[in-house]
């Protein structure tokens, strides 16, 4: 009847997930009951839950992101305690739950914060910096979002029902196959990230469509925002490279479940075929979260400059090189597996190349400061804090391509070292400007300056600690993934490592209390212009947070920093005072298909991990009516009356006017 | 909503969505499209059955009805054009085949030299 699930499936001999997933619960369940006594429950339904506002689905998806940073961080402050106590001892972590911890951190880390983040700050801005009233398929937005919520959940689940992969982020066989991994947390691991994996492929055709399809009057390719340009390739890679993903996932099941042999080590399976395939995914997945990261760098970089991005042309031309080449490099993840000097030198050169659009951007980024008349806002400490830290993190990758230094490096700490001073110094910081930047676009009110800087501060002198000496242990011969270790000469660097995290914690923790305070002081922070930062792009020529049309009128571009140009012009035109004809708004009507489909996807992802066959067929039967039921829709559009439009508009022109005499200067 | 998409149509257009053909030229094109296949596809199982040809260029000929057949398939049925309408179709058709060459093409050589420097444990111990 239920498979593989009984009452053995939940830890009780295990006090830390058990008490952690107990909490989780309680605390869901007071929200819940709360948000239902307040009678918010119709509000989240009709304005949330089933929006198709490509705005509100972001700052969903930016939500999720935070959560699941939580949940991530917390199995990172567990891991560098582990290693701080676990010298000649067993620490407090025992070995199987330790290594359902360093699975759990990197899973959840790359496909439940670093992707919806980047995804979610994507979706929130990109149709506003293009001058357009929503995504190309808004309701396929809504699917995306909530499939991958579903995959969020399920790994979730994992924390007192049964297990996570014990495997590492990658699930490498032979060690994730059945005959060494028996247990369903390979199968959590693998199930969670194929629904989310429609999530994410479906969100990037969507963006791709919208940056290809939908862009306002005048917005040509080459007057786009950065941004734009990075969702762009960004996006393709997504379209390009999880398709890969999917596929060897998709092996390696049928490798679990059907008794195939794609990547076992007995009867003609190849295992090394695994490393091949999912770091032809892996690879370019790195650019996938960097490129946005390298767009809101390029956006807050010449806003907070006061200038037009240095080497526009160069920074396109560079993104779409890297979006090229970062098919080009995947063999360097495993240089040590022995495909032979020619193939190792190839690689090894590629991996080099593609640093060099990177150090175009790293220079473009520096040239648009230069002369610039700088604010060091929040946002801007956090690029300048990201071009430091990324140009460490860059050069130890350019030593890691060198093959015969890979040789010794592989596998170790210093690798640990290198890629989280990448991925966080430049997704991470990336992300965390972004919300600094857009939120009062989003929300109508700025985060509170004081308090981001505390933040920024102890997240980027915290990163140092922890990470620097990770560096250090690795060039000791530290290897990664140790549950405990016996060198005396590595003890002394774990233990600043687990200091610094104590200081990245502060970090975390001042950006919720940023985010408390702002909320709190919100009528003082209020922004009424749209256009708080002095802005660039077109996102800030509505109003914040935007109306549910975006645009009351298509905006016309007439070149690049579209919205920079309109104010310089209706400086020296006074070309606001005019009484515009409004028109009647057709928008898509909100719809629930995206959460009722992640509702059976959730559903039947945990019946195949389970072996649930009733239920696999349930869940699937309830996904595909929902999609029937939606492709029979009559009405899919609502229309917004042009007095609404003009009462709506009206407003956020007045409030502008006087913004337009004093900003605008050449 | 849909008048920034109707301002668009007339610079690029999607596959099918193509207006100015009445019914019945398209299903004309689909047709002898079809056609087309077909007889590439009767040729092809022709060929490998035959000894009418020279047998070593058996399979050259067959790579070129696959690669033809593949043409066929893009311009009637994928309706891939080489008109300034259809530069996004044909940069996506360009950039799909570089990204499949150069993962299949580089998972063939990583995985040749890989089994020509990593031999299985038994074979080592045969060599020595």
């Amino acid at each position: 009847m239920l498979g593989k699930l009984d009452w053995s499936a939940i830890p009780f001999d295990q006090p830390i997930p058990l008490a952690a997933g107990a909490v989780v619960l309680v605390a869901i369940l007071a929200v819940l009951a709360w948000v239902v006594a307040k009678g918010h429950l119709p509000y989240l339904w009709h304005e949330w839950i089933t929006s198709v506002d490509h705005k509100r689905i972001g700052v969903m998806y930016i939500l999720l992101a935070s959560v699941m940073l939580l949940r991530g961080g917390s199995d990172a402050i567990m891991m560098r305690i582990q290693q701080a106590v676990a010298y000649q001892s067993q620490g407090y972590l025992p070995p199987e739950h330790y290594n359902q911890i360093f699975s759990a951190h990197g899973t959840i880390m790359i496909f439940f914060v670093a992707m919806p983040f980047v995804i979610g700050l994507m979706n929130l801005v990109v149709p506003l910096q293009l001058g357009v009233r929503d995504v190309a398929f808004p309701t396929l937005n809504s699917v995306g979002f909530w499939m991958t919520a579903t995959g969020a959940l399920l790994v979730n689940i994992s924390l007192v029902v049964g297990e996570f992969a014990r495997t590492g982020w990658l699930a490498f066989p032979p060690l994730s196959e059945l005959s060494y991994s028996p247990g369903v947390g390979v199968d959590y691991y693998a199930w969670s990230l194929q629904i989310s994996g429609v999530g994410t492929l479906v969100a990037g055709i969507n963006l791709v469509t919208t940056v290809l399809k939908l862009r306002t009057k005048g917005m040509n390719y080459l007057r786009m925002p950065m941004f734009c340009w990075t969702t762009l390739a960004s996006n393709l890679l997504i379209v390009a490279a999880f398709p890969i993903l999917t596929a060897t996932l998709a092996m390696l099941l049928l490798d679990r479940y059907l008794g195939f042999h794609f990547f076992t080590n007995e009867a003609g399976g190849n295992v090394m075929m695994f490393m091949n395939l999912i770091w032809a995914w892996g690879h370019p997945e790195v650019y996938i979260l960097v490129l946005p990261a390298f767009g809101i760098f390029s956006e807050v970089v010449s806003t907070f400059s006061g200038k037009a991005l240095f080497g526009y042309r160069s920074m396109v031309l560079a993104t779409m090189a890297i979006c090229v080449i970062s098919f080009m490099v995947w063999l360097h993840h495993f240089f040590t597996m022995g495909a032979g000097p020619d193939v190792n030198a190839i690689f090894g050169i590629a991996s080099m190349i593609i640093a060099v659009p990177t150090g175009v951007k790293i220079y473009n980024w520096l040239f648009t400061m230069y002369g610039g008349r700088i604010r060091f806002a929040t946002p801007m400490l956090w690029a300048v804090g990201f071009m430091v830290t990324f140009i460490v993190g860059g050069l130890t990758g350019v030593l890691l391509a060198v093959p015969p230094a890979d040789f010794m490096l592989h596998n170790s700490m210093f690798l640990v070292a290198h890629f989280h001073n990448v991925i966080i110094g430049g997704v991470l910081f990336g992300a965390f400007a972004g919300f600094e930047y857009w939120f009062p676009k989003a929300f109508g009110f700025r985060l509170d300056e004081r308090w981001g800087r505390a933040a920024f501060w102890f997240t980027f002198l915290g990163f140092y600690v922890t990470f620097m000496p990770l560096y250090i242990a690795g060039m000791l011969g530290m290897t990664r993934r140790m549950q405990h270790y016996d060198v005396a000469a590595w003890r002394p660097w774990m233990i600043v490592a687990a200091v610094g995290m104590a200081v990245l914690t502060i970090g975390v923790i001042g950006q919720i209390v940023q985010l408390v305070v702002s909320i709190r002081n919100r009528e003082a922070l209020r922004d009424r212009t749209g256009d708080p930062w002095d802005g660039r792009s077109l996102e800030w020529a509505t109003s914040s947070p935007p109306p549910v049309f975006n645009f009351a009128f298509n905006p016309d571009v007439r070149g690049e920093d579209a919205y920079w140009d309109m104010k310089v012009h209706a400086r020296q035109q006074s070309l606001e005072h005019d009484r515009p004809d409004y028109q009647d708004i057709e928008m898509p009507r909100n719809s629930p298909t995206g959460f009722v489909c992640a509702f059976f996807a959730t559903i039947m992802g945990f019946a195949l991990i389970w072996h649930i066959w009733w239920m696999v067929v349930l869940g699937g039967l309830g996904a595909w009516a929902t999609f029937v039921v939606f492709a029979w829709r009559d009405h899919d559009e609502y229309v917004i009356p042009a007095e609404d439009v003009a009462a709506i508009d009206r407003i956020n022109r007045e409030e502008r006017r006087g913004l337009v005499s004093m900003a605008g200067t050449v | 909503m849909s008048d920034q998409t109707h301002a668009r149509t007339d610079h690029d257009l999607a596959p099918g969505e193509e207006e100015q053909h009445s019914v019945g030229a398209r299903i004309l094109g689909y047709v002898v499209g079809l056609a087309l296949a077909l007889l590439l596809t009767a040729t092809s199982f022709f060929i490998a059955g035959t000894d009418l040809v020279w047998q070593p260029s058996i399979p050259v000929a067959l790579i070129v009805l696959a690669i033809a057949q593949m043409g066929v398939h893009l311009v009637f049925f994928l309706h891939i054009t080489t008109g300034p309408d259809n530069t996004n179709n044909v940069l996506a058709l360009a950039f799909g085949l570089l990204v499949v060459f150069l993962v299949v093409g580089g998972t063939v050589w990583i995985m040749a030299h890989l089994n020509a420097n990593m031999p299985p444990m038994d074979q080592i111990m045969r060599m020595q």
